[in-house]
This record gives C-alpha cells, sequence and structure tokens, in this order.
C-alpha cells in the first residue's frame, strides 16, 4: 500500500509544479504584443513566445507528462496491490482511487490537446483542476485511500468498465469547465482592453470556445455509455435498471445539462460567453455528482 | 452557424405567424410541428426536467408518512402529498415531462430526418456564385489551366480526403460538390428515435414485468407462481476475505419444474439466477425469526441447583438421555415472544432476536409430559411442578434465512438494444461533422478562377483548418 501512496503523493507534487510552471508561463517576459494574424489563429506560439516563455513553456510540458508518467505508474502500482489484497484490480474502486484516476484523465487529455494545437496557455486552467482533483483526493483520511477489499455488491466485472468510462467523461467536463474559465478570463480582459501580456500568450476566443464544445462533445457520450453500462450492471446486481437511486439521479441530471448544451449550440446566441458560463456551471455540476452525492446523500452508491 | 444553405437542418425559424382569423388547419398543424420539434421546447424539457429530478435526491422518497411530519412538519408534508414529492419520478406531472419529451424527439425526427435523408441520397450541386462567396468559410484562387483539368484534380483531392463528390459542367463553368460525414447528422436523429423507444421498453417493462422480494429458508422449496416453477434453496453461507470483511453472500437453488430438477446455480450478489425470463438475485439475508438449527440446554437439578449436563439440540429432532431417563425436543421457536391471547397462540412479534423462546417437549420417566416455552432471557419463568429438572436456554444457532429479490422484465431487451442504438448515435454526431463543400470553376482572362466555400455544422476551427489546406492545395493545381 504504501508504494502507491508514496506514487499518488510524487504525483501530486508534480501536478503542483507543473502547475506553477504554467502560470509562470502565461507572467514570462514576451517579446512582443503582437497578436496572431487574422485567419492563422492557431499557429506559431512558439514565435509569440520569446526565450523564456519557450523554455518555461517547454519545462511545464515535461514536468506535466513525467506527472502524468508517475500518475500512471501509481494506478499501475495500486492495481497490483488490489490483485493481492480485493478481488479486483481495478484503480478506481473507492473515493480516493477514482480522484486519482479522473487527475489522470484530465491530464492526458490536456496533453494530447497540447500535442496536436500546441497552446500551452491551457495548461494553467487544466492541470490546475486536474492537481485540484489529486489534491482533493490526498486530503481524504487515510482509511478512505487504502486498497479495503470490495463489498460484494461493487465485487464485479462491470466496475472495470462502468467506473472507468464514467470517470473518463467526469474529466473530459472538467476540461471543459477548465476551458469556461479561461474564456471568461481572456473576454473580461479584451473588453477591459487590457494590454497585459499575460493575454499574449491566450488562445483567440473562438478557439477556447470552440476546444470547450468539443471537450463537453467527447465526455457526453462517455457519460452516456457510462449510465448505461451502470444501469446493465445494475439489472445484475439489484435486479432492475434504472432505481432512481441518487447517483444515478445525478448522473442523469447532470447528462441532461449538457444535453441542454449541446442543444443550445444548435442555436444562435449560445456561443462564447453565455456557453462559456454554462459550462463552468455543468462541471460545479458534476463535481457535486461525483463528490457531493458521495458524502450528502445516501443511496445505493453510497459505499465509496 | 452563419450560412447555412439549408435552414430546415436548423434552429428554430422566425416565420412569420399567420394572422389569427385565417388560422387554418394547415398552418395551425405546421405551428404544432414548429413547436413540438423547436431545440427551445427541448432546451426548457431538459433543464426542468434536470431541476425537478434534484427534488428526489433531496427529499428521501417512498418514507412512511411519521418519518416526513417528523423531519418537514405537517404542513410542510400535506404540500410534499400534493406535489408528489414523496414520489416524485412515478409523478403524473414527472411522466408528461418525460413523454413530452418523446414527443419532442419524435416531432424533430419527423420534420428534419427528411432532408437529412435527401441529404444522403441526393443534394443540390448547382448554386449561385453569390451562394458560395456568402458562405463563412470561402476563397477565390485563380490558377493556370482549363476547368476540366482543374476540376479532374480538385475532385481526385476530395476524393482522397474521403468526400462524395457531384460534379456539373455547364454554362461554361464546372460545378463541383463534396460531402462528407453525413452520419452525423443521422447519429443524431438515431438517437433521437432510440430515446423514445426506451421509454416504451420501459412501460412495457412495468406493465408486464414485476418485482418481488422473497424470504427463503434453506432446505425449503418455494413456488414461483408467475413462472408456474419451484425454487429450491438448497444452502445459504457468506465468504469472508482474510480481514473478516465480508467476500461474497452466496444461495444455491435449484429450479424444480414438474416434480424434477431443471437446474442447479450458485448466486451471489453480482451473479444472478435466470430461469424462463425470472430473475432471482441475492438480495440480503438474516437470522430466522421462527426457526433455529441448534439449542444449547442445561439441565439443572432443582434439588441442588446444579447443572448436570449441558446438551446440544437440534431441530425438532428428539434426543432421548437414558441416565436421566429424559426425552427432549425443540419443536417451536420465536425470535419477540409474543401471545396472541384471543386465538391462544404464540409468535414473533417482530423479526428482531429481542425475546427469543423455545418450546421444549419434555419427557420425563414416561410420567411427566411437558411443553413449556423456555425464554433465554427469563431462565425461571417456567417450571415444571413434577420434574426434577430445570431446564435452561443458554445460547442457540439461528438459522439464516436468504433474502431473494425476484424479477422480471420482458422489455429489458429492447431497453438495451436501444441504449446501444443511443449509444452509438450519440458518438456518431459527437465524431462526425457534416461537411459541404461547393466549388464553382469559372474561365479567366489566363487560366481559371476557383471560388470555393463550405459549411458544416459543427467544430469550426478543424473545418476552418482544413479548408486553408484545402486553398493552399489548389494554388498548386496546374495544367
Amino acid at each position: 500500500m504504501a508504494r502507491s501512496l508514496f506514487l499518488f503523493d510524487m504525483t501530486f507534487w508534480l501536478y503542483l509544479a507543473s502547475l506553477t510552471l504554467y502560470i509562470a508561463y502565461l507572467f514570462a517576459r514576451r517579446p512582443s504584443m503582437a497578436l496572431a494574424p487574422a485567419g492563422h489563429p492557431l499557429e506559431n506560439f512558439d514565435e509569440r513566445d520569446g526565450a523564456w516563455a519557450t523554455q518555461l513553456g517547454q519545462v511545464a510540458t515535461l514536468v506535466t507528462v513525467f506527472g502524468w508518467m508517475v500518475n500512471t505508474a501509481a494506478l499501475f502500482t495500486r492495481a497490483f496491490e488490489r490483485l493481492q489484497h480485493s478481488g479486483t484490480f481495478a484503480p478506481w474502486s473507492n473515493q480516493f482511487e477514482a480522484m486519482a484516476y479522473v487527475s489522470w484523465a484530465i491530464i492526458l487529455g490536456y496533453v494530447l490537446l497540447e500535442l496536436r494545437y500546441k497552446i500551452k496557455a491551457i495548461g494553467a486552467f487544466v492541470v490546475g483542476i486536474g492537481f485540484i482533483a489529486m489534491g482533493a483526493a490526498s486530503l481524504l483520511p487515510y482509511r478512505y485511500q487504502t486498497a479495503e477489499p470490495l463489498v460484494p455488491a461493487l465485487n464485479s466485472y462491470w466496475i472495470y468498465i462502468h467506473v472507468s468510462i464514467t470517470l473518463t467523461s467526469y474529466a473530459a467536463f472538467a476540461m471543459a469547465g477548465g476551458l469556461g474559465v479561461m474564456y471568461l478570463f481572456k473576454e473580461r480582459a479584451e473588453q477591459r482592453g487590457s494590454r497585459s501580456r499575460f493575454y499574449a500568450a491566450f488562445p483567440d476566443l473562438e478557439t477556447i470556445d470552440e476546444l470547450g464544445y468539443k471537450a463537453i462533445m467527447i465526455g457526453f457520450p462517455l457519460l452516456a455509455f457510462g449510465i448505461i453500462l451502470g444501469a446493465m450492471w445494475a439489472n445484475y446486481a439489484w435486479g432492475g435498471y434504472w432505481s432512481w437511486d441518487p447517483k444515478e439521479t445525478w448522473s442523469l441530471i447532470v447528462w441532461l445539462i449538457y444535453g441542454a448544451y449541446i442543444h443550445a449550440r444548435m442555436t444562435r446566441g449560445w456561443e462564447g460567453r453565455r456557453a462559456a458560463i454554462y459550462a463552468v456551471f455543468g462541471f460545479l455540476m458534476v463535481v457535486f455528482c461525483f463528490w457531493g452525492v458521495n458524502f450528502l446523500l445516501s443511496g445505493l452508491h453510497a459505499y465509496a | 452557424m452563419s450560412s447555412q444553405p439549408e435552414t430546415e437542418t436548423l434552429a428554430p425559424q422566425d416565420t412569420p405567424r399567420a394572422p389569427a382569423p385565417g388560422l387554418g388547419w394547415e398552418e395551425f398543424s405546421r405551428e404544432l410541428v414548429e413547436f413540438f420539434a423547436s431545440i427551445k421546447l427541448a432546451m426548457f424539457l431538459f433543464l426542468f426536467i434536470a431541476i425537478t429530478a434534484t427534488i428526489g435526491t433531496v427529499i428521501q422518497q417512498g418514507e412512511r408518512p411519521e418519518t416526513y411530519i417528523q423531519e418537514y412538519g405537517e404542513e410542510t408534508y400535506r404540500w410534499f402529498l400534493r406535489l408528489g414529492f414523496t414520489d416524485v419520478y412515478h409523478t403524473w406531472w414527472f411522466t408528461s415531462l418525460l413523454g413530452l419529451l418523446c414527443v419532442n424527439s419524435l416531432t424533430c425526427f419527423y420534420k428534419r430526418f427528411p432532408a437529412v435523408w435527401r441529404s444522403m441520397k441526393q443534394d443540390k450541386v448547382s448554386v449561385s456564385l453569390a451562394f458560395i462567396k456568402g458562405m463563412k468559410q470561402q476563397a477565390e484562387v485563380a490558377v493556370q489551366g482549363t476547368k476540366e483539368s482543374i476540376a479532374q484534380q480538385l475532385a481526385q483531392y476530395y476524393i482522397e480526403k474521403g468526400y462524395r463528390v457531384l460534379a456539373k459542367n455547364e454554362g461554361g463553368e464546372v460545378t463541383l460538390y463534396a460531402t462528407k460525414g453525413v452520419l452525423g447528422r443521422v447519429g443524431a436523429h438515431m438517437a433521437h428515435l432510440s430515446a423514445t423507444v426506451i421509454v416504451l421498453g420501459g412501460l412495457l417493462g412495468s406493465y408486464y414485468g414485476f418485482q418481488e422480494f422473497g424470504v427463503c429458508l434453506e432446505g425449503q422449496t418455494y413456488h414461483i407462481p408467475r413462472g408456474n416453477f419451484d425454487l429450491k434453496v438448497e444452502k445459504f453461507w457468506i465468504d469472508y476475505h482474510e480481514n473478516g470483511s465480508v467476500k461474497s453472500y452466496n444461495s444455491t437453488l435449484t429450479v424444480v419444474e414438474g416434480g424434477t430438477p431443471q437446474m442447479t446455480k450458485t448466486i451471489t450478489v453480482n451473479d444472478p439466477l435466470v430461469y424462463k425470463g425470472i430473475w432471482f438475485y441475492q438480495s440480503s439475508y438474516g437470522d430466522a425469526w421462527d426457526q433455529i438449527e441448534i439449542a444449547r440446554v442445561n439441565i439443572k437439578d432443582k434439588e441442588t441447583d446444579k447443572v448436570i449436563k449441558t446438551i446440544d439440540l437440534e431441530w425438532q429432532k428428539e434426543q432421548s438421555l437414558d441416565d436421566l431417563k429424559l426425552k427432549l425436543a425443540v419443536t417451536d421457536f420465536v425470535a419477540d415472544f409474543a401471545f396472541n391471547s384471543t386465538e391462544k397462540k404464540v409468535y414473533s412479534k417482530t423479526i428482531e432476536h429481542a425475546n427469543p423462546a423455545i418450546k421444549l417437549t419434555v419427557n420425563e420417566r414416561s410420567a411427566v409430559q411437558a411443553t413449556p416455552w423456555i425464554f433465554y432471557q427469563f431462565p425461571d419463568l417456567f417450571d415444571i411442578k413434577d420434574s426434577k429438572y430445570q431446564f435452561e436456554l443458554i445460547g442457540y444457532k439461528p438459522k439464516k434465512y436468504t433474502g431473494l429479490q425476484i424479477a422480471k422484465n420482458p422489455g429489458i431487451n429492447i431497453v438495451w438494444l436501444v441504449c446501444t442504438m443511443i449509444v452509438v448515435g450519440i458518438t456518431l454526431s459527437s465524431f462526425i461533422y457534416h461537411r459541404r463543400l461547393w466549388t464553382k470553376i469559372i474561365p479567366a482572362a489566363a487560366g481559371v478562377t476557383v471560388y470555393v466555400g463550405g459549411t458544416t455544422h459543427k467544430s469550426q476551427i478543424d473545418f476552418q483548418k482544413e479548408f486553408r489546406r484545402l486553398t493552399e492545395k489548389i494554388r498548386t493545381f496546374s495544367t
């Protein structure tokens, strides 16, 4: 047990370091305020960054990737420990492990996003959420952190797929929430006509908006799949596929909230600011579904 | 979203409302479809259902009235009853909201799917130059070459990129139409349709299915009237982990039909037995309140008040103690002793083992015969007058019962099928974007001018990138 807990601890510190580096990257001196030419908003962020920012950005990425690898190792180690102590190897079998898995998925998502779009400014927001998830996990009491054997209701192969998919969808919504916050920051700066170099590394509003939308478009089908797998599991374990248990209901509520968002995007006026606020609100609902329900409401899922 | 050439695939149109007097059936039905297919209604329903669904997670559902009155007060409880807050998910208004959502998605399908279907089959190739120039993504590129050869190369490029291409060469210009990803739109409609069917599957389940709970004792056979077969509970036991926590609850069940055993299975919490569409789940367990396995009884000599012997008596099995000239048997048990004075019957008040007692059948020297109730907590309550002995119940091993959830849901396969369709549909519509590009190649003074414009209904930045690559590619074309 000690081995995986040590690795989880290391993950926490590495994510803290990478978050600090990403924030430092935003504050780093940049040679010019020249914004990207119209029509080509996505490319050549490196050119705008200058020596300081470029180096900070590179270190930030390296530390993040390393942190993610340690996170992966921690989850694998936990899986082996679980294999010895309990009837499963799924390293997401209690609240602590689930949080650690969510931060793993958030950081993986971020690294892929950075690889594809080369926008490092997003790191300050999205890695921030991954770090908070990991931090909240390590704040849990020790008895929540250990790999106790599973209660009979959880001891099933469904835990591998239902839990991991649902948690991955939470990670996607977390990314959308982080991007929403970023959008609101940038928008406020633009409205005030801020010339702060802080915002020079930010992509344009349209890009942030679109990326947030994409994150939700990944989370939405995943959550649908996760809920349905949960229903199938319930049908095997509890004798009914839907019993309006608080966790079930809240995951449906979250799904409906994002369903409304996806439909809203089809109509005019639901991009930009409104969508960003909505994404942040949706993410708060996810947080409640994930944490609040487990600790505040009773129900069949209350074994975390 | 702007410059979408097909408005019917889009958000609600602001069709001018017909003046009230002239509102005929046709206009009315059109308005009705418009209303029920509208995205605004969908958004409203999504959010309203989400908000009302929280009620049932905050207020405990299906509790007894006393519980609510104690927690919320009588007046509030009365309001709860009026609004159905004690069973929100089965109230008429919540069900209606779900029904409305079904109507919403069905109407949306009815109104919008034909256009998607047409677009799969054929699409309009001929568009005006102004139409192309008015699009969000549009470009104008002058290249050397004949219109036919440029069109050839462009079509080749589109096909390489996975587009379906239609071309027209008339009026001195070539028009190309390229499209891909219409499946994304089909997916959305698939999800809409399946969401409706899921509700039907749910209804089928609730009308023709059932859910029951049965308390079953080891070794007993129970008749399952709904399936017209018998179920024998062979055994119940609990497995433990090394640290003492429960590993699994297990019941071995045998299905008996027409007197012959059909199948035997050990069920655990995540592994039910299924026979003829009826599912048996391991749901709970406990100590039986009217049977035990073994009772431990002290036999005391009344005169000396000393324990002569301690014996274990098996349930309803007579045991002879020849040295004491005694024959003893445990013939009855109650977990929480109570006496019905009108019917003169002993029964168990609750299922808790609050006041356990056994009925001991005593036969002493074939002379004294008695059936006293011996209490675990009150050893001196009963005294057999003529007997030399005093009997004390000092312990017992309760018989375990296994709690089985018995359920049948004929709608379940429809639900799973449709769930799969929902996931596939949502995934298609989330990851596949419908893209359409129109190109006009018009001969110019030197070479040709290529006008290209395109739209997508989602993921604008990716499309923007793709469009930029396309225009760069067109620049490289030559004869």
